[in-house]
């Protein structure tokens, strides 16, 4: 137990005062004092209040004189005191990632704001309005276009700056016709030039197939700005390692035929995915070293005994991880409504941030928009990610024969720290067993 | 010029115009003796006697509805809510007799009445000390809501506010009460009704009152520094509002964004926004877009720094607008 | 004023306070009451006392530390909450101002979930109120009259034997909704027992300006039911006026409101000053009526309590500060999704929107470190 110092910092003592006066020390320095024990009388604009130290220990210093005045926040009295006093103010998990300290109640700036479709433009004040002898309120050019929304849509499109056309419209206004007419580089009213091609001339080229300007430039922000963070946190901290397994599906396909028959599922169709599910969590469950994070803090793993499912979705706001919670709570039937429910609801916006937390692996079904198989990248923290493959119609070795059968591939990246390459294997192995006869689910499920 | 905190300035504003009018009183809880639980009526009932400065029982509709029959026996009285959350007992009060009198007697009485409602968060306090009610008075015709950022503005303003024929709701952003500034304790001749432009830009026009208009400034500074120019506008008075400065300064930038703290479903932001809207379309490069609080009671202390609009908040909001 | 026929001075009402036990512990005599207390019950009342104050302590010390923005003492009260709660059943409901700690301790309530709410952490506090029968803090004055009101006038439209007890302070009495309380309890002829906590001072203010009447309790009779004035700081005496107030609520016979003559020795709340409006002489005055040393010579003089068992109770009383301190020392912040959580039973789309918009904006703090 070693001894520290410990800052006390004078607490705002009340309804947002910025600052107190020491009007008298209670105590001295090198002196002990016990839990409690008033250390200071201070005055601020509201009251005379008397200060109990936080702690038991031995002043090591005061900071201030009587008279002076402290603002809140700053270093008050510095103990020497055992380590294992509580610690005030740590750092609290929220919503996501880390809240604000405690106290703290203005985040900094995130990023760099302005226009992203240009660079640092100088933009010019606005000149004194000179007095005009004849104003020609049609023909005049503001320094600001007037335009109603659908024509500055259309000048965006057509890649021309407004606020350059000249407006023939109603008090100046610019017209669509006046943007067309610019964006063909000719003014408004002036017919449209007839093109002539001489023989002569290289050939031409059939004019651009794209409209609008020639490079775009996408701001990254938010959901797409949160997701790159996280990927490349992922790939930079996790060494990953993807081992792949290639399998007979035909059996999982007829049970989820057989599924899908049967009156529990209401009409709806069942997909491979739900089963696929159930027979992670029994492998999961025979290998828990895979339902895992690692804690580099505290050098220890974090092996988690229930099994939130996340599952890579595709949807307007970008890729997103709805969780089917408890798993292996969860019938066939109950899991393939709950992968429809959570991202259904991810798709459609109204997906909670917390149905958007909290897996413990993750499933990302490469599969549904046709690809055989990937180097998935873990979602951060997790021990593992599976990519799922789409199931096709292969030649395959049954007994000695070749037969037509429904394949697929399973992909596993991993943590390489937690995991060595021979567990997953086993563990990738067994679960490919499980969907290759799935009646064995019935036995450990 | 002294430096003095928003509080003192307060403070002085009260006694500058109870010297001049000996018809200015003031009631409330606790404004005698204590000098209010913010100390902004301090020593008041020393100069002024108990005659004065009524320290009244604990009864809110009591203090505005007495309040009334004072004003028609001709006093001019100031009365002070404890808390923003402590007013609604006075609702009745404020919104059927305050607000309508003057209307309903033709013009023939009128209420000179202030009503001083300390408002807003931002201070950590426990629930029902961070209310922002101004939606409540600026829905009221019959009232003028008012309410100062600086120490310097809180002066002049409560002066006039004092001195105007009508009932006027005098909101105090409390977590600004301790701000100093150099303040010159003389009335300015500052009317009721005029907006500040406390930054001239040229990009995108802020619009803010209160709390929120320190808040903006830092987003000024930040925004100058990514070379974006923000017009940053104090409203000062809500009603009547200063449609003369919002519009210049929207067809001069064409993007606008309103902050406040309330929440922004039936805000005062919407006001705003819906006025630019009707007055100014076609000067509009981007919707006008509010930023406020969520639409939630106040949060507890512990989360209300997720739910305050803060710098990054209203930056997102002004690169919106910028890249619409 | 003239003695006129028909015409009620107020100065002819009676103002007797109830008390069975002298500042120094003994007994008053020929009082017509006993307190049908067992010596283990009256241990238990010290204990609750004892521990009420502890904790109180302890929330005022985490509030000069920074640990709580604010904290409202109870510190002199303990007899009157004491003493009236021991007279409830357990199933009766007790609607609580914001300075009932030791009411909600007898409801096996942890001070620590009333702390979180001068923490900031949850307004309201942290328990289940229906798991405790014991309504959230309520911070508005006197406005948790009207629910112990209404709550009553449930029970007796539903003919159940339950009764509720309605806490407020002396300020309380200025407020329309006490009067609204009061008549709407009178009229239904409530199961509801008013407790009025007079502490003397509403912030700064005391009594002889709150009110011109001579006594609270007075109030009572403009309303149609009886009102009774006792030493709020006698244990014995709020215990036996409870207890006869709850037996007529429980039986049919309607409302009645208690005025507790008391008073709050700390501040309103931490963020106030009392050396502004209070004199040292009153401090003193009031310092030599203290509740728990009053009742503790009593237990003393009658050979009741041993020095062990107050041993007990202080060795209890510093595990539950430890407790408390553990629990709300650098204790973070709910979750914050949890603001959308509870607003509706079901979330609109605008507040799921802005629910999006807070996700987004923290998941930017994500690289902050701030």
């Amino acid at each position: 137990m070693a001894d520290e110092v410990r800052q006390f910092k004078l607490p705002d003592l009340g309804e947002g005062l910025e600052e107190a006066e020491i009007v008298s020390w209670l105590v001295k320095e090198g002196e002990e004092v016990e839990l409690n024990q008033p250390l200071v009388e201070v005055e601020t604009e509201k009251a005379l209040v008397q200060i109990p130290s936080p702690y038991a220990g031995v002043v090591d210093k005061l900071h201030g004189d009587v008279g002076e005045r402290v603002k809140v926040g700053a270093p008050l009295v510095s103990f020497k005191t055992s380590s294992d006093a509580p610690e005030a103010g740590k750092r609290r998990e929220v919503l996501v990632g880390y809240g604000p300290d405690e106290g703290a109640s203005r985040r900094r700036r995130r990023r760099k704001i302005g226009r992203a479709e240009q660079g640092d433009v100088e933009v010019e004040p606005e000149p004194e309005p000179q007095p005009e002898p004849e104003p020609e309120p049609s023909r005049s050019v503001p320094a600001k276009a007037l335009a109603t929304p659908p024509v500055r849509k259309l000048a965006k499109e057509l890649g021309v700056d407004i606020d350059g056309v000249g407006g023939s419209g109603k008090d100046g206004r610019v017209t669509r016709e006046d943007v067309v007419a610019a964006s063909e580089g000719r003014g408004a009213g002036q017919p449209a030039a007839v093109a002539s091609v001489t023989k002569l001339e290289p050939v031409q080229r059939r004019g651009s197939t794209t409209e609008g300007p020639l490079e775009e430039r996408i701001p990254v922000r938010s959901i797409r700005r949160t997701i790159a963070e996280r990927l490349v946190r992922s790939y930079s901290e996790i060494p990953h390692v993807t081992e792949w397994l290639q399998l007979d599906a035909t059996e999982l396909m007829r049970l989820r035929a057989d599924l899908t028959a049967s009156p529990e599922a209401e009409g709806g169709k069942i997909s491979p995915l739900p089963v696929l599910m159930k027979a992670l969590v029994a492998a999961l469950r025979k290998h828990p070293l895979i339902n895992s994070s690692w804690d580099g803090e505290r050098n220890e793993i974090v092996v988690k005994r229930f099994y939130h499912i996340g599952i890579a979705t595709d949807t307007d706001r970008g890729l997103l991880v709805p969780v089917v919670r408890d798993a292996d709570q969860l019938s066939v039937f109950d899991t393939a409504r709950e992968i429809a429910r959570v991202a259904g609801a991810a798709r459609d916006g109204t997906i909670t941030p917390a149905e958007l937390s909290g897996s413990t692996i993750t499933i990302t079904n490469v599969g549904s928009f046709g690809m055989e198989s990937g180097t998935p990248i873990i979602n951060f923290p997790e021990a593992a990610i599976l990519a799922t493959g789409a199931i096709t119609k292969r030649p395959w070795v049954v007994g000695d024969q070749i037969a037509v059968r429904d394949v697929m591939t399973l992909a596993l990246s991993f943590d390489h720290r937690i995991i060595d390459g021979a567990e997953a294997g086993r563990f990738l192995r067994y679960l490919g067993d499980l969907i290759e006869k799935p009646a064995r689910l019935f036995g450990v499920l | 010029m002294p430096q003095v905190t928003m509080a003192a300035a307060l403070n002085e504003a009260l006694r500058y115009s109870m010297r001049n009018d000996p018809h200015v009183i003031i009631l409330g809880e606790d404004v005698g003796k204590l000098g209010g639980v913010f100390r902004i009526t301090d020593k008041l009932q020393e100069e002024f006697g108990e005659e004065r400065v009524l320290d009244t029982p604990l009864a809110e509709s009591g203090i505005v509805g007495s309040a009334i029959g004072m004003a028609m026996y001709g006093l001019r009285p100031v009365c002070e809510m404890q808390f923003d959350g402590f007013t609604y007992p006075a609702f009745e009060q404020i919104v059927s007799h305050l607000a309508k009198y003057g209307f309903r007697s033709r013009g023939r009485m009128r209420l000179p009445i202030v009503v001083r409602i300390p408002y807003g968060g931002g201070i950590g306090a426990v629930e029902h000390h961070s209310e922002s009610l101004e939606a409540y008075f600026t829905h009221t015709a019959g009232l003028k809501v008012v309410t100062p950022s600086t120490p310097s503005d809180a002066f002049s303003l409560l002066v006039r506010s004092i001195e105007d024929p009508d009932p006027v709701i005098f909101l105090e952003p409390k977590r600004r009460y301790w701000i100093r500034e150099d303040v010159d304790l003389k009335p300015n001749g500052l009317p009721i009704g005029k907006a500040a432009i406390r930054n001239e830009g040229t990009d995108v026009t802020l619009i803010t009152y209160g709390p929120s208009v320190r808040t903006c400034q830092e987003a000024v500074e930040e925004a100058a520094a990514d070379g974006v120019s923000i017009e940053l506008i104090d409203l000062r008075t809500l009603v009547p509002l200063d449609l003369d400065t919002i519009m210049a300064s929207v067809r001069k930038t064409g993007r606008a964004v309103v902050v406040h703290e309330a929440q922004v479903t039936g805000g005062f932001g919407g006001e705003i926004a819906a006025r630019i809207m009707e007055d100014d379309f076609l000067s509009l490069q981007a919707p006008v877009i509010r930023v406020g609080g969520f639409d939630i009671p106040y949060p507890p202390a512990k989360l209300e720094d997720v739910h305050l609009p803060d710098l990054d908040r209203v930056l997102d909001a002004v690169d919106k607008v910028l890249n619409y | 004023m003239e003695g006129r026929r028909g015409i009620v001075d107020p100065s002819s009402v009676p103002t007797e306070t109830i008390q069975l036990l002298k500042p120094d512990g003994t007994l008053v005599p020929d009082t017509g009451y006993e307190a049908d207390l067992k010596k283990d019950d009256l241990l238990e009342i010290y204990r609750y006392m004892a521990l009420a104050r502890r904790a109180d302590l302890e929330g005022t010390n985490l509030q000069r530390q920074g640990e709580l923005g604010v904290y409202t003492p109870l510190i002199g009260q303990e007899a009157a909450q004491v003493g009236t709660g021991y007279a409830l059943d357990e199933g009766d409901w007790i609607f609580p101002s914001y300075r009932e700690m030791a009411l909600a301790m007898m409801r096996k309530i942890d001070p620590v979930d009333i702390l979180h709410l001068f923490r900031g952490t949850w307004h309201g506090g942290m328990w289940d109120p229906k798991e405790h029968r014991f309504a959230m803090y309520s911070v508005p004055i006197a406005t948790q009259a009207l629910h112990a009101a209404g709550f009553a006038i449930a029970a007796k439209l539903d003919g159940a034997k339950t009764v509720a007890l309605g806490c407020f302070g002396d300020g309380a009495t200025s407020e329309g909704d006490f009067h609204e309380a009061m008549n709407f309890a009178g009229v239904w002829q409530a199961p509801v027992v008013f407790l009025c906590q007079n502490n003397q001072y509403a912030i700064s203010l005391p009594l002889s300006k709150q009110t011109a009447a001579p006594t609270i309790a007075v109030k009572a009779i403009g309303y149609g039911f009886p009102g009774v004035r006792v030493d709020g700081n006698d244990v014995l005496a709020c215990y036996v006026v409870a207890q006869e107030a709850v037996r007529r609520a429980r039986e049919g016979n309607g409302p009645t409101l208690i005025e507790a003559v008391t008073f709050r020795i700390g501040p309103h709340s931490t963020a106030d000053d009392p050396t502004r409006y209070r004199t040292q002489d009153e401090m003193d005055h009031w310092g030599a009526l203290d509740p728990i040393s009053r009742f503790s010579k009593y237990l003393e003089l009658e050979g009741i309590i041993t020095d062990e068992f107050k041993q007990k109770v202080d060795d209890e009383a510093k595990e539950l500060a430890t407790h408390i301190r553990a629990e709300i020392v650098g204790a973070g912040p709910r979750p914050a999704h949890e603001l959308f959580e509870f607003v509706y039973s079901e979330p609109s789309d605008i507040l799921r929107r802005e629910e999006w918009l807070l996700y987004e904006e923290l998941a930017g703090r994500d690289e902050e470190g701030d």
